[in-house]
């Protein structure tokens, strides 16, 4: 039961970007495709996940002066694992997600959840914990790319496979595609977050 | 205030993050040990794609030291020279790859075989056009004196919203033809 309530409170209730507004950096940034959104999201999930077992598992005899490098070094070696991985296994990915693999170092969903959950709690609970957040940051950086995607270029692809739009992909509205078309939909997607919250709760 | 137990108590920490630090280091060589070969091979067959896009009837190349120039060789005949520039974009550096056809590389008589774009970083839907055919081909068979955009007197239409972006890259190509003049005449002149 507890592993599931780990896992559920992430992708709604606590959704890192929609609810907690961390790892906004990597939201905005390479949310221009569903393929981006693809990649990042498997990165994401592979460091956060490798991080809170690692982190977990060596809680008990950590440090607390030095806890904080102690996850930092843990983070950047799971992140330049997968930044090597990808340049080499997947080089046209890593081309489009560029600077934001090497990023993820100081992402805060990883080190906040390395800091606030995974250094506190069991092995179990914390897979569960980093599997929530992984995927309720893939959530919500689907739904920006979706719409970016969708009204920036009128149509929407994964993996070459997809719809388009006729009307809209002849003449696309360019601006979902420019950074600040990435804040007008975090902006909406929130702000229907708060009206959904707000609600069911009243 | 006995000192002993607290150096003791002060070492502990300074030593886990030694240990954390090493086994991170052993972990990074490893991976870079079992990627190090793959990327690198991935970055020449890229390479060799683009050259033989650019190229077709490309079945062998040979690659100048001295001038990073490659010398594209059909049946052991050179039939061109391809090297690769990098023009000021919109969101950051274009690399490009340019294809020069071999003549007597005498002035006037300099012909691009074409170019094309090795990395961008330019605004998706717009900047990215340059990826395109349409922008792209227009380079093929040109002449080096109309390598500019058709609003300052040359050959090539720019992309409509992506001024920038095509200017960097016509700006590149047309430049790049002046720096690398003396090194193409000079191979010339060795492989012939």
């Amino acid at each position: 039961m507890a592993f599931f309530k780990n896992f559920n409170k992430g992708i709604l209730k606590e959704n890192p970007v929609l609810v907690l507004l961390l790892g906004l950096c990597p939201t905005l940034a390479v949310s221009t495709s569903l393929d981006n959104a693809l990649g990042m999201t498997a990165a994401v999930l592979f460091v956060l996940i490798s991080a809170n077992i690692i982190v977990s598992l060596i809680r008990n005899f950590t440090p607390e002066k030095v806890r904080i490098p102690v996850f930092i070094v843990i983070i950047a070696t799971l992140v330049t694992i997968v930044d090597l991985s990808m340049q080499a296994f997947l080089p046209d990915l890593s081309e489009s997600l560029g600077m934001f693999i090497p990023l993820i170092v100081v992402n805060c969903i990883i080190l906040g959840r390395a800091e606030a959950f995974a250094s506190k709690n069991s092995l179990k609970d914390s897979v569960a914990d980093a599997l929530g957040m992984g995927v309720g940051f893939g959530v919500a950086i689907f739904l920006v790319s979706f719409f970016r995607q969708l009204l920036g270029t009128g149509e929407v692809s994964l993996f070459g496979v997809g719809l388009s739009l006729p009307g809209l992909s002849a003449n696309p509205m360019a601006i979902f595609i420019l950074p600040y078309g990435a804040f007008m939909v975090l902006g909406c997607l929130l702000a229907t977050m708060r009206y959904l919250e707000v609600r069911k709760n009243g | 205030m006995s000192k002993k137990p607290s150096m003791k108590k002060e070492l502990i920490p300074v030593l886990f993050l030694t240990i954390v630090v090493c086994i991170a280091v052993i972990a990074l060589t490893l991976t870079n040990d079992a990627t190090n070969k793959q990327i690198e091979d991935g970055k020449v067959s890229a390479t060799v794609a683009l050259l033989s896009e650019l190229f077709p009837e490309m079945t062998d190349y040979s690659y100048d030291d001295a001038t990073a120039i490659y010398i594209i060789k059909q049946n052991s005949d050179v039939i061109g020279y391809s090297y690769s520039i990098s023009g000021n974009g919109y969101g950051g550096a274009i690399d490009i790859l340019v294809g020069v056809q071999k003549t007597d590389l005498s002035d006037g008589n300099i012909i691009l075989q074409g170019i094309s774009i090795i990395s961008q970083k330019e605004t998706p839907g717009l900047g990215t056009k340059i990826l395109e055919d349409t922008f792209l081909t227009q380079f093929q068979d040109l002449n080096s004196d109309d390598i500019a955009l058709s609003q300052n007197g040359g050959q090539i239409d720019a992309i409509t919203g992506a001024t920038i972006s095509s200017s960097a890259v016509t700006d590149a190509v047309s430049q790049s033809i002046a720096d690398k003049i003396e090194d193409l005449r000079q191979l010339n002149s060795e492989v012939s």
